[in-house]
């Protein structure tokens, strides 16, 4: 395998995906590395500068073993969206020896909430999708490609979800690839030190089961608006209200009614009224699938790695409200960055209040603190990631690499060529 | 009534024209498929009506955007019409439904009128627009730029079509909530324009809330309403949950109806930890219906105690069997009675508010000083119920030392304040007293000269109510504010807008009239406006004067400045502080924030858009 590793030292590889996540972690172990591949996807309208399958193809080399396997012992699905799970529709992660693969609860076949959640983003996705390309076909314009790209990335990538719920091969042959869903119900057993990483305590953080955190998980219930929308019915085959005996004719019912005279502006705006806002229906979608993220902090002894996804604030206000969660978040060495970069998926209150004070004296540079965060700037969306995010970072620590200025991080990372990014931290 | 007088006949002995006009409308939304065929008749205030219908307040446009064409409209003043109390309810005729809308809204409006004390009209004196087939959708909302509330319609879902025919059409213009809760957002926005920045958590909050409750409490008003309920809970009078169900349904159709039932405290106590940890404004909102649904079954529950007393003998059982139903009639009419008492008193708090920047504390202030001056005695009971139940829910008001009544009203001036300007409080006041002077204000216009009359009777509430053409008025309370600045808690250094000036005419319970002047005066600070994401910071003062022109109540939310004591001072900065953290709420709620521009970044708080906002009621 051609990971680098460091003696003591936990090795967290950022594969520059483009706009998406790819993060490989390897934790010594006696006799043996562990490795955990949280991830693994990119956006369709911001491609990383290698294709997909060369990243799969690295990732499989990098954990190929002496005797030619690729074994992987965890593999992390955080949520079913495209820039984080397209790398696993590819046939090569079928010879690839995995021991479990971690998903959210909501990817539970036998959770009936799960289910429901899942059936309702998924119909919203498909309505999204049908509604974004007619528009897109309608009238090509910047906007319709701004919503077909954020619509793209709602649909279910059937082919990389079969993966991370059926395939691989399992790590042990007598054994079967283990599917655990997480946060388990019962919340003391969400610190636990699983079987496979000896020595690593892991704290599944989120996404809880707390009606506040399900609520980020559905769309509004303005977006049923998709059903009569969405249902392709042009307005001539729609039912009319009212038989046509009711209609009057404009000009005689502005001869006639002066006391009801509108202006041609106001008709025009009520004529636009049953417009459908596709973009805060796909917004609204992409915030709710997000909310199902998948929030991790690995403890070692003497690090705290945390991965929230792309956590929403309903997962990050319920671990922050916990006492327990609270006290690890504070303790924090390395923030995989939420949402690449994004304003609202990494709070101020878990930045000001549990890592800034840390600094001693007041304002001084954290040296116990470093930030990764993968991302891509993308023309149309400017605030992705966040200016002002990254200079907080950057007041906090020098500590901070993004995947795609791999070359120009700082000397605490080991880059290769704009392909990764290397942090080391001490087991 | 548009039919002439017959001239023939001498002015004395001609009919006087009803003061109340009946109207036909459904008692339940048909759309909750509930008791389907009932209907009820509500009487309002009889004005001259063309087709429409179109009054001097609110007109009925049913322009249908959803399939591009007008419908025929009602005239209410056809004598057919006007013998049988208006059109039948259905759902196949619009002209129905323009009946109901109007109805509905005009019993609003008639709500506002008695509670405050004065005759609202919209600005400009043009009515509001009420568009009841505006689009396909199963939304409606206030359309604040355009004055006019647009109603949608949408096809029942062909799959799960609940009580309606799959496919079917369903009209949210049908249910009196709907009607309700979008004309009372018409209202505040006219009495407050500024309740649409939200500068803090419980500004749009407050807008929704308050919203669903003039919806649901004008709704208990109808006892026909509650007649049902009463009978067929019998032994469950004392538990709130059969009203809270019906209340809910209510909220069903506005969308909040979930929301609405876990605020009304469900199987259990009330969740003080809400106030702190709810911010959607639908959700929020819901909390302070709850606390004041908790206030009127309090106040319920005292007016049937005798009833239930007198029933059962005094042994608090109910016989088994069905209810006497003349114990059902007069329960009913108790609760009906209570429901419009708290109206009322929900309604008489927003003169006492201050003209920016509410929270839920400022209102409860509102609601127990202005009940206090009207009722102090009388109505000691329900506010005491009042401040309990928002107690309860976590709700106090900042700087304040308890909450015992006496320290919840708003402040008196601590030193006598220079009397409002005499000569503009007399012609105000003599304006609002010729309004009185025929017994049907409105329908003056009846008869030759109508088109002046009516002009002039519009004028007339115009100058009574808010804008002095001559501007006279205007200049004079400037004046007086820039001159007494320092116990306005208004900067002398930056411009006073004079936000409205207007008389109130009240009868209290002993027979008193009570007459009082308010006027409202803001101060604006765009420096921070990109900072707030769009929206000033504000500054505001409400003042609460009697006839005389002596000051009773000065209510002040200032903006810092050198006129401040320190603690007013330390109120204020707070203050700003609290419009810059609520920035933090709103975003990580924002689902479009991290796609949007930077434009959209800068103005994202000043998006006032029901339209938006009520899309994004959760689940």
């Amino acid at each position: 395998m051609t990971l680098a590793l460091k003696p003591d030292h936990v090795t967290v590889r950022m594969y520059n995906v483009g706009f998406g996540d790819c993060f490989l972690l390897a934790f010594p172990g006696e006799g043996k590395t562990r490795k955990v591949l949280i991830d693994c996807g990119s956006h369709s309208a911001g491609r990383g500068p290698r294709a997909m399958d060369e990243v799969v193809g690295d990732i499989i080399g990098d954990v190929t073993d002496s005797d030619d396997v690729a074994r992987i012992d965890i593999v992390i699905g955080t949520h079913r969206h495209q820039d984080h799970v397209s790398g696993f529709d590819d046939e090569r992660w079928g010879k690839v020896r995995v021991g479990e693969v971690w998903m959210p609860w909501t990817e539970d076949p036998r959770d009936a909430e799960g289910r429901r959640i899942r059936e309702t983003q998924s119909r919203t996705a498909r309505h999204l999708a049908l509604a974004s390309a007619a528009l897109a076909a309608a009238a090509p314009s910047a906007s319709a490609n701004a919503l077909s790209a954020l619509a793209d990335n709602q649909l279910t990538n059937a082919a990389a979800m079969k993966t991370l719920h059926q395939g691989f091969r399992p790590l042990d042959q007598d054994r079967r690839v283990r599917r655990v869903f997480l946060p388990y119900r019962d919340r003391p057993a969400n610190s636990f030190e699983p079987r496979l990483l000896e020595g690593v305590a892991v704290h599944a953080m989120g996404p809880s089961r707390d009606p506040a955190v399900i609520r980020d998980m559905d769309p509004p219930i303005g977006q049923s608006y998709l059903r009569f929308a969405g249902s392709g019915t042009k307005r001539e085959e729609q039912t009319p209200p009212f038989a046509p005996r009711w209609r009057v004719d404009s000009t005689a019912f502005e001869a006639n009614f002066g006391q009801l005279r509108i202006t041609d502006n106001e008709l025009r705006a009520i004529d636009n009224l049953d417009a459908v806002d596709y973009l805060a229906v796909a917004v609204a979608l992409e915030k709710a699938v997000n909310g199902t993220s998948l929030m991790l902090m690995f403890e070692t002894p003497r690090s705290f790695l945390l991965f929230p996804g792309d956590a929403q604030w309903g997962t990050w206000n319920a671990a922050i409200e916990d006492e327990e969660w609270s006290s690890l978040l504070e303790r924090t060495t390395l923030y995989k960055i939420g949402h690449h970069g994004s304003h609202n998926a990494t709070p101020r209150r878990f930045l000001e209040t549990l890592v800034a004070p840390r600094s001693s004296p007041e304002g001084a540079l954290l040296d116990d603190f470093a930030a990764l965060v993968s991302t891509r700037p993308i023309r149309m969306w400017k605030q992705i990631p966040k200016r002002e995010l990254l200079k907080r970072m950057g007041e906090l620590t020098e500590h901070v690499a993004r995947s795609d200025k791999g070359s120009s991080a700082p000397a605490f990372f080991s880059t290769d060529r704009n392909r990764t990014v290397d942090t080391f931290l001490p087991m | 009534m548009s039919t002439p007088p017959n001239p023939t006949v001498p002015a004395a002995n001609r009919i006087e024209p009803p003061i109340r006009r009946p109207l036909k409308m459904y008692a339940f939304d048909p759309m909750l498929g509930r008791a389907p065929f009932s209907t009820l008749t509500v009487e309002v205030a009889n004005e001259p009506l063309q087709p429409g219908p179109a009054g001097a307040r609110v007109r009925v446009v049913d322009y249908d955007g959803g399939s591009r064409c007008f419908y025929e409209p009602v005239d209410l003043d056809d004598p057919a019409l006007l013998m049988q109390g208006g059109l039948e309810p259905t759902e196949s005729d619009p002209r129905f439904h323009q009946q109901m809308v109007y109805a509905v809204a005009s019993k609003v409006l008639e709500n506002f009128d008695r509670a405050l004390g004065w005759r609202i009209t919209f600005t400009g004196g043009r009515p509001l627009t009420l568009f009841p087939h505006a689009f396909r959708g199963p939304n409606a909302f206030y359309d604040p730029e355009a004055r006019a509330i647009r109603f949608g319609y949408f096809a029942a879902d062909r799959t799960s079509p609940g009580a309606n025919l799959p496919g079917q059409n369903v009209f949210t213009c049908l249910s009196h909530d709907v009607i309700a809760h979008e004309m009372t957002h018409a209202i505040v926005d006219r009495l407050r324009h500024f309740f649409l920045e939200p500068s803090n958590r419980d500004v749009l909050a407050f807008h929704e809330g308050f919203s669903d409750i003039v919806s649901i409490f004008q709704h208990f008003t109808f006892r026909g309403v509650l007649r049902d309920t009463i009978a067929t809970t019998r032994g469950d009078l004392r538990s709130p949950t059969p009203l809270v169900e019906l209340a809910s349904q209510f909220g069903h159709a506005t969308g909040s109806g979930q929301a609405l039932r876990s605020a009304l405290d469900q199987g259990g106590e009330p969740d003080p930890r809400l106030y702190d940890t709810v911010f959607e404004p639908h959700e929020r909102g819901s909390i302070l219906v709850a606390a004041v649904f908790d206030a009127f079954f309090t106040s319920y529950q005292a007016r049937i105690a005798d009833l239930l007393r007198i029933a059962t003998g005094g042994t608090g059982t109910l016989p088994e069997g069905d209810l006497h139903p003349d114990l059902v009639n007069r329960i009913a009419g108790e609760a009906a009675l209570a429901a419009q008492s708290i109206l009322n008193m929900c309604i008489r708090a927003f003169e006492y508010l201050p003209p920016i920047d509410i929270t839920y504390g400022d209102y409860l202030r509102a609601l127990v000083t202005a009940d206090y001056d009207l009722v102090a005695d009388s109505g000691l009971a329900q506010r005491r119920a009042m401040i309990e139940a928002f107690r309860l829910r976590g709700i106090y008001p900042e700087g304040v030392v308890s909450l015992a009544e006496d320290s919840l009203l708003w402040p008196r001036p601590e030193q006598p304040l220079e009397p409002l300007p005499e000569r503009v409080v007399g012609a105000i006041l003599h304006r609002q007293t010729q309004t009185f002077r025929r017994r049907h204000p409105g329908l003056e216009a009846v008869g030759e000269g109508e088109e002046t009359l009516r002009e002039e009777a519009s004028r007339k509430y115009e100058a009574a109510s808010e804008v002095d053409p001559r501007r006279e008025g205007a200049k004079a309370f400037h004046a007086w504010a820039l001159r007494n600045s320092g116990a306005l808690g208004l900067d002398p250094d930056e411009t006073i807008a004079v936000e409205g000036f207007h008389s109130t005419f009240r009868v209290a319970p002993d027979g008193q009239l009570q007459i009082e002047i308010v006027a409202q005066f803001c101060q604006t600070d765009e420096s921070r406006k990109d900072e707030f994401g769009g929206i000033p910071a504000r500054g505001g003062t409400t003042v609460i004067a009697a006839a005389d022109g002596s000051v009773r109540f000065v209510i002040a939310k200032p903006l810092p400045s050198r006129v401040l004591n320190s603690d007013q001072a330390r109120l204020a900065a707070a203050r700003l502080a609290s419009q810059r953290d609520y920035l933090d709420v709103w975003d990580r709620d924002d689902a479009l924030l991290p796609w949007a521009d930077e434009r959209y970044e800068r103005t994202r708080m000043s998006r006032r858009d029901f339209r938006a906002l009520h899309m994004a009621i959760p689940r």
